[in-house]
């Protein structure tokens, strides 16, 4: 099976991951591929089903084992071609519920706290669960000890008296994986090659950069990413990854550091870049700078130029900082109400 | 401990050798029979075994598997409606019918009998292509 053959297959750079819309979706996938597929060795907590990148999975099953703790349920989910643990959270809402509110029926009137109490019969009943019965799991896949579990994101009991629900899965799936799962995870340089030999290269290229800054700039913002360097190893771009795409990231990281988004505090062989909006001690470093200079008589009344900001923060904390890069952590400090502007280029801290 | 899975197979297929003793199987047919001599009568302490009898249709013969249902009482028995059952097979030796020990026995009265079959041959197509491949390589 393609699961063992682990170091045939090389991982697509984990830069690249967010390019993958399968990476962003709950994978449909049988469960017998969810326990079988490898976990990636540049990012534990992810796996791979063929060039795949995934972390979350939807699974739609049979219950055949319960298991109930204080707070959650396990709940084993058979779906014909595997069984797997699904680890389901109790809502607080509805534990602490039990008789305490019963409102008296007014019959006629609408009574808020019997619709409330029945509202939360209504959600118990969907996530407690016999044996025998059926349910919709979506959730992060997890590996303990040794084990693959589930941690549910969302979980309910799906009411299927006639096997609809199931049918229609199990003729949906084999579809699903031929269009999607089973068809390669491919960046699409293909395109970028055929754009740099006609009239209209200039734009595709462009547009192309567009969507990879675009796209970049998100993956580091949903996965709160501080640093990183573009290859954590240098094995994982193999010979599979042509000189196009490593051509296409080259030129998003020039951009974004145009920008301001990504910067390199150190100017060393060794490319690390740091991301300016998740890049603790850097914010801390502008923030210092202002409140105690915004003290000094000097600039109480106006605040501190950004020009004095930017030779400050270059002396305390990294003498490669662009104007760029300060410009975007000091519009995200404003953001978060940690520093005002006085004018376009002036800053201070009540 | 988790239980194995348990895999689509039909009816007519339990009595032969494609499934073996002790498979987990998910099957599904009609309820033709429920023999709970324990639970009707008043005789409560009397170890009566509890059955029940599954038929199908296939190829102009009628096909029946018993089902143990001590682990999924109580439940209301619709004698002549469509179940769907989940279990272990006991192929003992020396007995022609095989006994399937439910573990989960729901009612599918209405179930679209033609179309649950097609599903089950695509699924199996899938997988059979998919080994298929995977064998090639």
């Amino acid at each position: 099976m393609a699961s063992e053959q682990s170091g045939a297959e090389d991982e697509p750079p984990s830069l690249l991951w967010g390019l993958d819309p399968v990476f962003s979706a709950y994978a449909r996938l049988y469960i017998k591929d969810i326990l079988q597929i490898r976990e990636s060795r540049q990012v534990p907590g992810i796996y791979f089903y063929k060039n795949h990148p995934l972390f979350q999975v939807d699974v739609l099953g049979t219950v055949v084992y319960k298991r109930e703790r204080e707070d959650f349920y396990c709940y084993g989910v058979d779906d014909s071609t595997g069984v797997i643990n699904c680890l389901c959270w109790k809502d607080e809402k509805w534990r602490d519920q039990g008789d305490s509110v019963k409102g008296k029926g007014h019959g006629g009137v609408f009574n808020v706290e019997e619709q409330l109490r029945k509202l939360c019969e209504a959600q118990r009943s969907r996530c407690m669960l016999e044996i025998g019965d059926l349910l919709q799991v979506r959730g992060s896949l997890k590996t303990s000890r040794e084990q693959r579990e589930i941690m549910a994101s969302s979980f309910y009991k799906v009411s299927d008296p006639v096997m609809d629900v199931q049918i229609a899965r199990m003729l949906d799936m084999p579809q699903l994986y031929r269009d999607c799962y089973n068809k390669p995870f491919q960046v699409p340089c293909a395109e970028l090659e055929a754009g740099t030999t006609d009239a209209g290269g200039a734009s595709n290229i462009q547009s192309m950069l567009g969507q990879s800054v675009r796209i970049l700039k998100e993956f580091l913002k949903v996965k709160e990413v501080p640093k990183f360097r573009p290859y954590d190893e240098a094995t994982s771009v193999g010979p599979s990854f042509p000189t196009q795409v490593k051509n296409l990231l080259k030129e998003t990281l020039k951009l974004l550091q145009r920008e301001g988004e990504i910067f390199r505090k150190v100017l060393s062989p060794d490319e690390l870049y740091h991301v300016t909006e998740q890049d603790k001690d850097l914010l801390a470093a502008i923030r210092d700078v202002i409140q105690e200079d915004s003290k000094r008589e000097k600039y109480a009344e106006k605040g501190c130029h950004i020009l004095h900001v930017l030779s400050s923060v270059r002396q305390r904390y990294s003498r490669n900082l662009s104007r760029e890069a300060l410009e975007v952590a000091l519009k995200f400090l404003e953001c978060n109400s940690d520093i005002i502007s006085t004018t376009d280029s002036h800053y201070t801290v009540l | 401990m988790l239980p194995s899975p348990a895999v689509f197979h039909f009816l007519w297929e339990i009595n032969t050798h494609l499934v073996e003793d002790g498979a987990s199987v998910r099957t599904f047919a009609h309820l033709h029979h429920l023999g709970l001599f324990g639970r009707l009568r008043l005789t409560s302490y009397l170890p009566e075994e509890s059955k029940a009898i599954l038929t199908s249709h296939h190829a102009s013969m009628q096909h029946q598997v018993s089902v143990q249902t001590t682990f999924v009482e109580p439940f209301d028995p619709i004698v002549g409606a469509q179940y769907v059952t989940l279990g272990e097979i006991d192929k003992a030796e020396g007995c022609s019918e095989a006994i399937l020990r439910a573990r989960v026995l729901n009612c599918v009265d209405g179930v679209d009998v033609a179309l649950l079959q097609k599903a089950i041959n695509e699924q199996r197509n899938f997988f059979k292509e998919r080994d298929n491949e995977a064998g090639a390589q």
